[in-house]
């Protein structure tokens, strides 16, 4: 039985999206959830690769060692992530290395009722987050990086000098300045990830993209459902950037540069 | 009954179309197909596209003595791509549906189709019904999505909507999913690429017909590739094409 | 008694280029050098191998009896020792000045954050500046920026200060207040080893003045007799142009 369809405007046919409201809300919750988790891990993950890429040490054996251990693994994670597509990585990272590691069959992790359990609620949850959080995370070690190095090399040296250990010095120092400066570009990162989170609606993942492709499916109509997720796009990016803004004002204080 | 300015509208409309089919008549028609359906159509490792599909507009065109170039289209854009102009028609394993019959123009049938069910061999589904409570597949916008969204709720958190029939076998292989439907022909070639899984027949599902997608109101183009179909059927052609992909006898087409 | 920085035979290599070319001196407790000497004669290079933020190429560093550039020495207890007054003063921006005196004792020493505040503001009081003590490092002139940099290294209780060209980056009209808490310092028999263009100050507060050129240690006596008689032809040289 088809419902009485409502037009707005005279074209736009609201009846679709209502009927499909329920997934669009649930799109939107699992559109910021995937959004927020990926910009927290990947931003923890981006300020452990940005500082394992500037690791060095003084003397010869750690000096290798870091090298081999720290910078080369960092700097091909990064150069990995960044070269290829999300996408890419998005299909790779569901349909490729996850069943490899968890699977009902011959899972090298979880194998049996377990996985298929696992897979069955979390599948598309697990691999978006995650290939979203690793690329998200060599992104943000690009910006933390750049922000490190952006600091003068005398705040290092008089804090050096003071009797901190490197770990301080970073903690103390150069981490809270670099972090003021990295905020623009963070939000930016943060923004990029929030759109880019609909391409995990390809593996099956409920976000906004998954909603609007649903009911395109159905329908055959674009308007409706891609002007829908497009408005609440655009409202969520807005208020993320809103939201830096904030946070640079707030710990703009006592920056020269 | 249409008031009579619709009907002047549909009458110049008829000759503006057959003006342009003939003035068109040297331009080869595109065809709009999803390659990712094996053996309807799909493409071989040299990018070529082959399949029953493709198979049956060749022959249908040589019949009625037109030229058709073929499109790779993702199955998720192919209407708006005839909507839009890009395609001049599709043949695309498309289930002809009254929701889709208000949109767009269909030929006769040239495949009688059915909904087929994908399980693990140790599932104990036997029908649509058993599979209430469990994570079921489907392709985005196909007839198994409608059908599932009709059984389990057009919102339910258990259908799971992926872009290709490949996709849902490679995420019933992994433990995602309980089951996947799709179109017997299809789901029937993936199901025995993988030794795990089996195919339930349920005899509850409606016979579906598959047709040839024109727009609507391209009433010329659509009649010109129904005499066509007419043709192979009686010469045998579509007979050896379906034997060539499906092993066995067509049932008749039913016009 | 021993002294309290001994250099032996210190060389030092940027890439190709030699910077240092085997220089040899001592420091005594209490005693304050001064060092002079042509830009790029390796003056600040001589300082920064003093508490290890440049690495020896050859040659020893003993500071506090402690082997500077021994892989084995705990570095950041040694630094925490050795105080260090730069030209660009490097304030944390990020802090107010009396968060920049409390930084390094509480995370260094541990101490309690109510006494390392206590300490700071006897500091800032000492060098002039504590109704500054909550203005942020941008907020002060240069003269004020340098003399809190002092009180921060002082506020770690150092054996030693180094000062590299304090005064080099100042308004003239702030030099002299700096140098005031320098003298101040020196007076109170503070371990100083000064980098300075200043050449008053040298005179008037160094036990002993070391005349660098081109890496090696030129010359060095008591001020009087370096700047009154220097007994090398480049020093006088020098001395001509800067008098
Ligand atoms: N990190 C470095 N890398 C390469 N070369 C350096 C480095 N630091 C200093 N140098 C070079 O070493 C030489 C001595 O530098 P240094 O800073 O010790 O001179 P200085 O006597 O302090 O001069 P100034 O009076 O200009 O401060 C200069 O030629 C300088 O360019
Ligand atoms: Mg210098």
């Amino acid at each position: 039985m088809e419902p009485e369809p409502i037009l707005w405007f005279g074209w736009f046919r609201a009846d679709i999206i209502a009927e499909y409201a329920p997934l669009f809300w649930q799109g939107l919750r699992m559109t910021i959830g995937v959004t927020v988790i990926g910009i927290t891990f990947g931003a923890l993950l981006g300020l452990l690769v940005g500082m394992a890429r500037l690791a060095n040490a003084r003397h010869a054996p750690a000096r290798h060692l870091t090298r081999f251990l720290l910078r080369w693994p960092a700097t091909v994670y990064v150069s990995f992530f960044r070269g290829t597509p999300l996408f890419v990585q998005i299909m790779l990272m569901h349909f490729a290395v996850v069943p490899l590691l968890m699977n009902p069959a011959d899972g090298l992790i979880v194998s049996g009722e377990l996985a298929r359990t696992l897979r069955q609620d979390y599948g598309a949850l697990l691999s978006g987050v995650l290939a979203l959080t690793l690329n998200a995370g060599a992104y943000i070690s690009e910006v933390f990086r750049a922000g490190i190095q952006s600091i003068d090399r005398g705040q290092v040296e008089a804090a050096r000098s003071l009797g901190l250990s490197y770990r301080r010095t970073m903690y103390h120092v150069v981490l809270p300045q670099a972090f003021r400066r990295m905020l623009p570009p963070l939000g930016n990162n943060a923004i990029a990830l929030l759109k880019d989170s609909s391409l995990v609606s390809a593996v099956g993942l409920s976000e906004l993209a998954y909603a609007a492709r649903t009911v395109a499916g159905a329908y055959s109509r674009y308007w409706e459902p891609y002007l829908t997720i497009a408005m609440m796009y655009w409202i969520l990016t807005l208020a993320l950037a809103y939201a830096v803004r904030r946070l640079e004002h707030r710990y703009g204080r006592g920056d020269t540069r | 009954m249409a008031p009579a300015s619709p009907r002047f509208a549909f009458v110049v409309t008829f000759f503006v179309l057959a003006a342009a089919t003939a003035a068109a008549q040297s331009r080869p028609l595109v065809v709009g197909s999803s390659a990712t359906y094996p053996p309807f159509a799909y493409e071989t490792p040299a990018k070529q596209i082959v399949g029953f599909d493709v198979d049956v507009i060749q022959a249908v065109a040589s019949k009625v003595g037109i030229t058709v170039r073929l499109v790779n289209t993702p199955f998720t854009g192919v209407f708006a791509s005839l909507d839009n102009g890009d395609l001049d028609l599709v043949i695309s394993g498309v289930t002809i549906s009254d929701r889709r019959r208000q949109s767009y123009d269909f030929t006769a049938p040239y495949f009688e189709a059915r909904q087929l069910i994908a399980v693990p061999v140790a599932s104990t589904v036997r029908n649509l019904q058993d599979l209430a409570g469990k994570k079921v597949g489907v392709v985005t916008g196909s007839t198994a999505d409608e059908v599932a969204s009709r059984t389990f709720g057009r919102t339910s958190a258990n259908i799971r909507r992926f872009d290709t029939t490949p996709l849902i076998i490679a995420e019933l292989v992994s433990g995602g999913l309980d089951a996947a439907i799709g179109d017997n022909g299809v789901i029937a070639y993936r199901a025995q690429e993988h030794k795990g899984l089996k195919t339930v027949n349920d005899p509850g599902f409606p016979k579906e017909y598959f047709g040839i997608v024109v727009k609507k109101g391209n009433t010329a183009l659509r009649d010109r590739l129904d005499s066509g179909l007419k043709a192979i059927v009686a010469d045998g052609t579509y007979a050896r094409i379906y034997r060539t992909w499906f092993k066995t006898e067509p049932p008749l087409p039913t016009p | 008694m021993a002294a309290a920085i001994r250099v032996d035979a210190l060389t030092k290599q940027f890439g190709t280029l030699p910077v240092l070319r085997g220089v040899s001196c001592e420091v005594q407790p209490s005693e304050v050098v001064c060092v002079i000497g042509p830009s790029g004669s390796g003056k600040s290079t001589l300082l920064r191998c003093l508490n290890g933020l440049e690495e020896a190429t050859s040659g020893r560093v003993t500071a506090l009896s402690v082997p500077v550039h021994d892989p084995a020495t705990d570095l950041d207890a040694l630094r925490a020792e050795i105080g260090m007054v730069f030209q660009r003063f490097n304030l944390f921006p990020h802090r107010t000045v009396l968060q920049n005196l409390i930084l390094a004792p509480v995370a260094v020493r541990g101490l309690a954050p109510a006494e390392a505040r206590e300490r700071a503001e006897a500091l800032l009081d000492k060098v002039g500046v504590l109704d500054k003590r909550d203005a942020w490092p941008n907020q002060l002139s240069g003269g004020q920026q340098q003399r809190v940099a002092i009180a921060r290294a002082l506020a770690m209780q150092p054996k030693v200060m180094l000062f590299d060209e304090p005064t080099s980056s100042l308004d003239p009209e702030m030099v002299g207040e700096v140098l005031a808490v320098m003298q101040a310092l020196a007076d109170e028999g503070m371990t100083m080893v000064v980098v300075t263009h200043e050449m008053g100050f040298a005179r008037r507060v160094a036990d002993r003045v070391l005349f660098l050129d081109e890496g090696l240690l030129v010359e060095e006596g008591a001020p009087d007799e370096l700047f009154d008689c220097p007994r090398e032809a480049r020093t006088r040289r020098f001395l001509s142009k800067v008098l």
